[in-house]
């Protein structure tokens, strides 16, 4: 099972991307509503991969990522972005600071689980 | 423009002042063409020399009116010089005109007897020709400005007095008018209000001449922004400000359009770090030199209002994404029967909302494309790609939409690997949207080809349907915004009437050129040519990404 810990404050695209990542039986999947609440959850959990949403009231996922990445236990699990505002030179931007992919939303519940996998296997 | 009644003409003549006035207008008569008057002119008539007055308070004496006759007779002459007059009769036809009158419209005494009084008269002021005939007829002298036209067509203005004659027995005889030459003044005025006008503007502006590349003028705004007192920038020219670098783009700017033969140009700058629109506009002169007007407009405001609104639709666009994404997303998870079997007509149901939530979404994104193009923030990813692969990326992404419209596609010319340098994604959105419209004005049945020409220095990507055409009436807005909005079919169609106009932006920004041929009832085939290599005139920024300027 993959642990995936899902970043996202929109409760609505939460529970999309659960029962879609769900539905493919091959994820372990833990959400936050916040980027300091995934902060506090990485204390005690571990994921193999983060699902980010870019654009959160308090810490955006950008931030979110920059903190985890001062940990360096957690400096090299893939993170992947979910993002309204997919423009070319901000998803350079992500992939610059590090993430693993970046998903434009609307995103297609059904190719996601997929989605993360190919991310997850990309060279860092 | 300002009229005298004389309602009291009659009473005037009783007075005894029709035998004074009837020896004036002899007099005035005899002056112009040098034949004795057969009728009496009114009491304004004779105002028109300034002598009524004199004359009825002594005009008692014989000797004394032979006097003030001869005086009159000289004052006459002053006037004959001065100003043109014309006599005209009952009919308004001309009967009598002095030299002056025949110097200041260029026409022979011949050209002008007998004609219409109208026949001085621009044809802009032909109505002020009725409206003084108005006037007369009531008794009433007339004064204002009157719009004239002399014989070789040119526009004279003459300040005129016009009023009516009557004969002894108190009929309408015509009119006399004097009518003084205000051209060259009424040039002064405009010329001084011009200037004025130039100097208050809150442009800036500059003249310089073609040849020396001095400054000729500036306004106040243009001095102030430069921090030149009074007259001084007469001394400088263009080049004196060779560390300025805006300057210098204005001096390039300029000796361009000479050198291209052309007459304006405008571009976006900044002037003393002030953001502006530039014009300069090449006035030729007689002898193949001239002068540049160059006009400043400080769009700082502009620029402002822009980005509001440019943050606007942004903020807007991508904040309707998120509930967009739950929509589509939740729909997307019923379709696939994650949450259990749908029955047919509501899965039929589920498709529609499916479907035009996936159209909110490319209007969305069409609105979003055109701000960016508007405010020339489009991004481009320009790569060295293989053309022909593209295509096929596009068609097979593209088989969903086919599938459902009944049509299908054939692949022309892609046997060849065809390395253009270009945005693949940016392609693929062109010829995704060529596709969809062909899929949309094609019937179930039909099919779609999309070719790819290998010319010398372009390729040449075609999408050719077999739809209804595009009528002569709408071919020429097909490339603008909402063109197909307009038309109740295409509505019906979908789309956000953004599609073709975006695909225009994006064609011409890689270089390229769109363009289409069309037959109502045979179909239409969109094209777009893109160069094999970006030319220099596209700007690439940070190696790959770049900017529509």
């Amino acid at each position: 099972m993959i642990k995936l810990l899902h970043v996202e404050d929109d409760a609505d695209i939460r529970e999309i991307a659960e029962m879609a990542l769900g539905l493919s039986g091959e994820f372990e999947i833990v959400q936050c509503e916040t980027g300091e609440a995934a902060l506090s959850k990485i204390e005690s959990y571990t994921p193999d991969v983060v699902l980010l949403d870019m654009m959160m009231p308090g810490m955006t996922g950008r931030q979110t990522l920059e903190k985890m990445r001062q940990r360096p236990e957690l400096a090299d699990i893939p993170a992947i972005f979910m993002t309204a505002r997919a423009q070319h030179s901000e998803i350079e931007e992500l992939l610059q600071i590090g993430a693993a992919d970046v998903i434009s939303k609307p995103f297609d519940p059904m190719a996601l689980p997929d989605q993360i996998k190919v991310a997850m296997q990309k060279p860092r | 423009m300002q009229a005298t009644t004389h309602k009291n003409r009659k009473a005037l003549c009783v007075a005894g002042a029709c035998g004074l006035a009837t020896g004036w207008y002899a007099a005035s008569s005899m002056l112009l063409t040098g034949l004795a008057a057969s009728v009496i002119p009114a009491a304004g008539a004779i105002a028109i020399a300034g002598v009524l007055p004199t004359m009825l308070a002594k005009g008692r004496n014989s000797k004394e009116n032979d006097h003030k006759l001869l005086t009159m007779s000289q004052r006459l002459e002053a006037l004959n010089h001065h100003a043109g007059i014309n006599i005209v009769n009952e009919n308004n036809a001309l009967t009598e005109v002095n030299d002056h009158l025949l110097t200041l419209t260029g026409y022979s005494r011949e050209e002008l007897i007998g004609q219409p009084v109208k026949v001085l008269y621009d044809d802009n002021a032909k109505d002020v020709a009725d409206e003084v005939r108005s006037f007369l007829v009531q008794g009433k002298t007339w004064q204002g400005e009157t719009q004239l036209r002399r014989k070789d067509g040119s526009i004279l203005f003459t300040q005129s007095t016009i009023m009516p004659l009557f004969k002894a027995n108190g009929e309408w005889a015509g009119s006399i008018s004097a009518r003084t030459d205000v051209t060259e003044a009424n040039k002064l005025l405009s010329e001084r209000d011009t200037a004025q006008t130039l100097n208050e503007l809150r442009d800036d502006i500059w003249i310089v001449d073609s040849e020396t590349e001095q400054f000729s003028y500036m306004n106040r705004a243009a001095k102030g922004r430069l921090s030149i007192e009074s007259d001084e920038y007469k001394l400088k020219g263009l080049a004196d400000f060779n560390q300025d670098k805006e300057i210098q783009e204005v001096l390039r700017a300029c000796r361009a359009l000479r050198k291209n033969g052309e007459t304006n140009t405008q571009y976006r700058s900044s002037l003393i770090g002030v953001p502006m629109h530039v014009s300069i506009n090449f006035l030729p002169g007689s002898n193949g030199e001239g002068r540049y007007l160059i006009l400043f407009n400080d769009i700082t405001d502009h620029l402002q209002q822009e980005q509001i609104k440019s943050a606007f639709i942004s903020n807007v666009s991508h904040e309707l994404r998120s509930p967009l994404t739950s929509i589509k997303g939740a729909m997307g998870l019923l379709l696939s029967g994650s949450a259990g079997e749908i029955p047919d007509k509501a899965m039929t149901l589920l498709d529609i909302a499916h479907r035009n939530a996936d159209r909110l979404i490319l209007i969305i994104n069409d609105i979003l494309d055109l701000d960016k193009i508007s405010n020339g923030q489009l991004e481009f990813d320009v790569q060295m790609v293989d053309l022909a692969e593209l295509v096929r990326e596009a068609d097979n992404a593209n088989a969903m939409l086919q599938q459902r419209f009944g049509v299908s596609t054939k692949l022309q010319g892609l046997e060849d690997a065809m390395m253009v340098q270009t945005d693949p994604n940016r392609f693929i959105q062109v010829l995704t949207n060529l596709l969809s419209n062909a899929y949309k004005f094609s019937s179930p049945g039909s099919e779609i080809t999309i070719s790819v020409q290998n010319e010398d220095d372009y390729l040449r990507i075609a999408v050719k349907d077999q739809g209804t055409g595009i009528p002569v009436n709408e071919q020429h807005k097909i490339f603008d915004r909402f063109a197909d909005m307009t038309n109740s079919d295409r509505m019906t169609k979908g789309g956000s009437g953004l599609g073709l106009n975006i695909c225009k932006a994006i064609v011409e920004s890689l270089g390229g050129k769109i363009g289409f041929d069309t037959e109502v009832g045979v179909g239409t085939t969109f094209y777009f040519n893109l160069p094999k290599t970006l030319p220099d005139t596209v700007a690439v920024e940070e190696d790959t990404v770049r900017q529509i300027a």
